[in-house]
């Protein structure tokens, strides 16, 4: 067993893309801890789902056992690679307090972006060692003067503590770890103390029950103990312990100090959750250590199975699926169109595409997700208190309604310079309000913005994206609540209004937005036997009215030999899109359109 | 045809492994000129003419294929003669433009199939033509060669719709044709038009409908104009039976799309269905017409799911499971037919699909309710079924007499719909 003092625990953070699991990749290799013949690109990012965007969801940990060129010692390094997009800054957070030191990886052709700096802080709040890494030297449009600079300027990085490398090469590679053992904390706790663990993740096992992932704070826990967990009170003999190479490999013990895994054997996913305290039963600590803080869902959204009879699937797959990423919430609701389901919370829109998709793929469900949408404080009159509307559709009536608050946020904005202009318009045609800006070297600038949320979720960030050529990155956080003129608009299509697809907008955009949208439904509702109207109407108000016009024929004109085949995988295809679709009323109506808000744009 | 016509084989839904191929297809890949939205295995300009024309290394090629597959046929059912092998009942050059081969390629070619597969003689032999000068071929050499059946790629008889439709003939030379082929004595002509052509009116259509009526066809196809895109189908990949778009007809297509209009062609649908049964047509199949006993006998093989055998570029066969087809690329199907290094020739590359007992069913289903003939009342009561049939019923798409279920025109216009409810 590695002695507490030779142990060293850290993330890896950086904006996106800028070589997280690229420089985790080279440090298991140059650790011997994965196979070459095992080794892939990004190998941690395992989900099916990382690997096809390209990007790290979830954060892993790994263990790594590395002999130091210094003093020849052996030294247990636990790794943590982090996500990099703004919606998962949670998961960063919470890796984060699993950890003494972050190695800050900061792209060289691409310099600080909005991550980068708000990983930073979150680091430094923590109380961290960062290991500052400039990765990507090897790139011919790499400016290592430049960001070495920036580095200095902005973030009081000193250009001496910086390692160049590239992760993808490898060059730099045996400075960072030496700079780990050298330059990070060993973690302290008390191995004789009673057992504290944090758990900061888990998965279900059919076999082993819920699986707990823990750092441990205080004490030793072996092999076959009975364990509690303190905020639930379930208790078990555990099955297995052990750490993350990256696979799960058994140990005999884990001590104060350490990562690892712990088979609980219990089956009800509620007993274990993350933020709880895993102590003994036998010789309980008198407290936990502090969990976390609660994920605050910013989007809401319905999430609904295509038929019906698979509502119980999916609460199950919910519930499954919760004790992977504790960051969504869920609580049961219907609606009049989709029938039973489950208003979910997210902490982005990526984030709630991916839940979806998770749900779908690993679960086997085919799922509708209605359109997005903020948390609205509703101030009643008469003083009758405030309630909050996560779904449009559930705003009360216009004449019990004081006041309707909206959420807001900090936004903060990294560019080019040149492209000041482009975004100061898109952020004030978004109701944004300028706070200020900042040069963060001659070329670029970071700029700072206070924004209704609502219009930041729309498709503030493609429009972002397509205004500088891809250059621009951003993040966010919370800013309260403030009071707005807003008005529900409804959508009735053939007549029937379709609660799933009602949305909240400012009173002054509510007559284009309706109009845009109904435009948007007519292209999206493929024609059906008959002509279907689609209307938006505020009350009973209509604002807007689009026609689709009935389908007058679907015939394939010919068929011959060579054609069946063909002809007949179109007919496939026309059935599988049917059963994609959700009949409301007696239209059919594909799951985009429930979207449609997302792809308004701005014209 | 009606001798052909038992009930067992009009539901298309027995056994599939069963008798050879009494049934040949020849794809003859070349034309002067492309039709822009034209999805054929098509090769035109140098291919066809002059010192680089490649159609007698391909005529060469299409005989070695020949022999090569009616050896496997030999092989599976026995040689020309035993009992399992009765000769062709059909066979059909389609394309492309067959006619642009001589006569003389044509009776080598009928020649080659007469010995490897026989040839009954009442045997039903079609040539797809196109009536312009340059590419209508000879009709008494056709004739001598064997042929039976003409299939004229008319169109339209408006030249303004003909040079939309980027085709070579106007609307005169169908007339030609026609009185070219009768005094040949082909037996049995098709004229093929277009509806739902950009420019096309209700009365344009109408009146190249009655035009064609007027040169007394035996057989008329009234196709929809189609434009899709085989790229996006992934049938364009390098063992696939088509070939990519080129960007300009890309460009056409689009153009074109916008310029349809399906409550036109609806109309026009409508219209000529009216007008041809008021004239004693039987409407036989979606898109296919004929005076009685001048149906095509080689497409309804294909409607009732019997055997066929195929050869050429992209050609399809079936043999009772297997659904087979040759690469749609000349260069690798004339390299293995006609190794350039004298090395013994080999089948063509291409591709197949097993078509399982579910697939099978539905096939025939959707096959049968193309035609007149229908399928059989009791499936509607199939519990699988049941629903889509019910809601067809309930919008006039069904007619039920006796034994049979049929679809009404209002059906046929909305076949798709249908069918993608039933499979
Ligand atoms: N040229 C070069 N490319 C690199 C280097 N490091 C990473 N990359 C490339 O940058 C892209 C992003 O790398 P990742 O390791 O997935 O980045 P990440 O920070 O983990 O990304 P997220 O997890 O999505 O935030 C990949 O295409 C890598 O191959 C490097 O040192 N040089
Ligand atoms: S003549 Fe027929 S086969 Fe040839 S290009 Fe035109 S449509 Fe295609
Ligand atoms: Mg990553």
């Amino acid at each position: 067993m590695i002695p507490q003092d030779r142990l060293r625990n850290f993330s890896i953070i950086a904006h996106i893309d800028h070589g997280k699991s690229t420089l985790a990749d080279r440090l298991l290799e140059l650790t011997h801890t994965i196979d070459a013949r095992q080794m892939t690109s990004q190998v941690l990012d395992s989900m099916d789902l990382e690997r096809e965007k390209g990007i790290t969801i979830k954060a892993r940990a790994v263990r790594l056992e590395y002999t130091s060129s210094r003093d020849g010692l052996v030294y247990g390094l636990n790794l943590i690679d982090t996500p990099g997009h703004v919606d998962f800054s949670y998961e960063v957070s919470r890796s984060l307090q699993a950890c003494e030191g972050a190695i800050l990886v900061v792209d060289a052709s691409q310099g600080i972006e909005a991550q980068t700096l708000a990983n930073v802080h979150l680091a430094l709040r923590e109380g961290l060692t960062i290991v500052p890494v400039l990765n990507k030297i090897d790139l011919p449009s790499a400016q290592p003067e430049l960001v070495l600079e920036e580095l200095e300027n902005v973030l009081a990085i000193p250009r001496e503590e910086v390692i160049l490398a590239s992760a993808k090469e490898g060059t730099g590679v045996p400075d960072i770890l030496e700079a780990i053992v050298a330059r990070i904390p060993a973690p302290r706790g008390n191995p004789k103390d009673r057992l504290q663990g944090l758990i900061f993740d888990s998965h279900y096992d059919p076999y082993k029950g819920v699986v707990v992932y823990v750092r441990l704070a205080a004490g030793t826990l072996h092999e076959h103990e009975e364990v509690r967990l303190m905020a639930s009170g379930a208790e078990s003999e555990i099955l297995e312990l052990g750490v993350f190479r990256p696979g799960l490999v058994p140990v005999r013990s884990l001590s104060a100090g350490e990562v690892g895994y712990v088979a609980t054997g219990l089956k009800s996913v509620r007993d274990a959750q993350v933020g709880d305290t895993i102590t003994s039963a036998g010789r309980p600590a008198a407290e936990p250590v502090p969990g976390y803080q609660e994920a605050k869902s910013l989007v809401f959204a319905g999430l609904y199975p295509l038929s019906g009879e698979d509502y119980p699937l999916l609460r199950d797959a919910l519930e499954k699926l919760h004790l992977n990423d504790a960051s969504f919430t869920y609580k049961a609701e219907s609606s009049v169109a989709l029938g039973f389901g489950f208003r979910c919370g997210f902490l982005g829109l990526l984030h709630m595409e991916i839940v979806q998709e998770r749900l779908e793929r690993e679960f086997g469900l085919d799922l509708i997700a209605s359109a997005p949408s903020v948390e609205y404080q509703v101030v009643l009159t008469h003083g009758r208190g405030t309630v909050a509307v996560d779904n449009p559709s559930r705003l009360p009536a216009a004449n019990d309604i004081e006041e309707i608050q909206e959420p807001w946020v900090k936004l903060s904005v990294v560019t080019p310079a040149s492209y000041i202009g482009p975004l100061m318009e898109l952020s004030t045609n978004r109701r944004g309000a300028f706070q200020d800006l900042e040069y963060l070297d001659p070329q670029r600038v970071l700029m700072r913005f206070h924004m209704p949320l609502a219009e930041l979720i729309v498709d503030y960030y493609d429009q972002l994206k397509s205004r500088t050529a891809g250059y621009a990155s951003m993040d966010y956080e919370e800013a309260g609540y403030r009071p707005a003129n807003l008005v529900k608009v409804d959508i009735m299509v053939n007549g029937e209004p379709v609660d799933a697809l009602s949305l909240i907008v400012h009173r002054e955009r509510a007559q284009s937005t309706g109009r845009v949208l109904v435009e948007a439904l007519r292209k999206l509702i493929p024609r059906q036997m008959f002509e279907v109207p689609i209307q938006a109407a505020i009350g009973s108000n209509v604002i807007a009215r689009e026609t689709v016009r009935a389908l007058r024929k679907n015939v394939l004109a010919k068929c011959y030999g060579g054609d069946i085949t063909r002809k007949r995988k179109l007919l496939e295809k026309q059935k599988e899109g049917k059963q994609r679709m959700k009949r409301v009323g007696s239209v059919e109506i594909p799951q985009e359109a429930f979207l449609a808000i997302l792809r308004m744009g701005e014209g | 045809m009606t001798e052909r016509e038992p009930a067992e084989l009009a539901t298309g839904l027995e056994a599939a492994s069963g008798p050879a191929p009494r049934s040949l297809y020849v794809h003859v890949p070349f034309c002067v000129s492309l039709c822009p939205y034209c999805d054929f295995v098509v090769y035109t300009g140098r291919s066809t003419r002059g010192p680089r024309s490649r159609i007698d290394a391909f005529v060469g090629a299409l005989s070695q294929e020949l022999e090569l597959r009616a050896d496997i046929v030999d092989a599976r059912f026995g040689a020309l003669g035993s009992v399992a092998r009765r000769p062709l009942d059909t066979l059909y050059f389609g394309g492309g433009t067959p006619s642009l081969l001589p006569p003389a390629s044509i009776a080598a070619l009928v020649q080659v199939v007469r010995e490897r597969f026989g040839l009954a003689t009442e045997a039903e032999v079609t040539l797809e033509a196109n009536p312009g000068p340059d590419d209508r071929g000879d009709a008494t050499g056709f004739a001598d060669a064997g042929v039976t059946r003409l299939s004229l790629g008319a169109q339209s008889f408006q030249d303004e719709e003909l040079r939309t439709l980027g085709r070579r003939h106007r609307g005169a030379h169908v007339a030609d044709a026609v009185l070219a082929a009768r005094s040949a004595r082909i037996a049995s002509i098709n004229i093929d038009l277009l509806y739902d052509v950009p420019g096309q009116t209700l009365a344009s259509w109408t009146d190249s409908l009655e035009r064609a009526l007027a040169l007394a066809p035996d057989h008329v196809s009234l196709y929809a104009l189609t434009l899709d895109d085989p790229d996006a189908e992934g049938l364009t990949g390098e063992l696939g039976d088509h070939l990519p778009t080129r960007s300009g007809a890309r460009r056409w297509r689009a153009a074109s799309r916008r310029r349809q209009d399906d409550e036109r062609a609806t109309a026009m649908y409508h219209h000529a269905t009216a007008l041809l049964a008021g004239e004693g047509w039987r409407a036989y199949e979606i898109s296919n017409w004929a005076r009685r006993g001048h149906e095509s006998r080689h497409n309804l093989a294909y409607w009732w799911r019997q055997p066929y055998e195929a050869v050429g570029p992209g050609a399809h066969a079936f043999d009772g499971t297997r659904r087979r087809w040759n690469a749609a690329r000349l260069e690798g199907y004339l390299a293995a037919l006609q190794p350039p290094d004298g090395s013994k020739p080999i089948l063509p590359p291409g591709s197949s699909e097993t078509v399982d007992a579910s697939t099978a069913a539905a096939e025939s289903m959707i096959l049968g309710l193309r035609l007149d003939t229908g399928v059989p009342a009791e499936l509607m009561a199939e519990p699988a079924l049941t629903d889509a049939f019910a809601w067809a019923k309930s919008l006039g798409f069904l007619l039920v007499d006796g034994s049979r279920v049929r679809l009404t025109t209002r059906g046929r216009l909305f076949s798709n719909e249908l069918f993608a409810r039933l499979i």
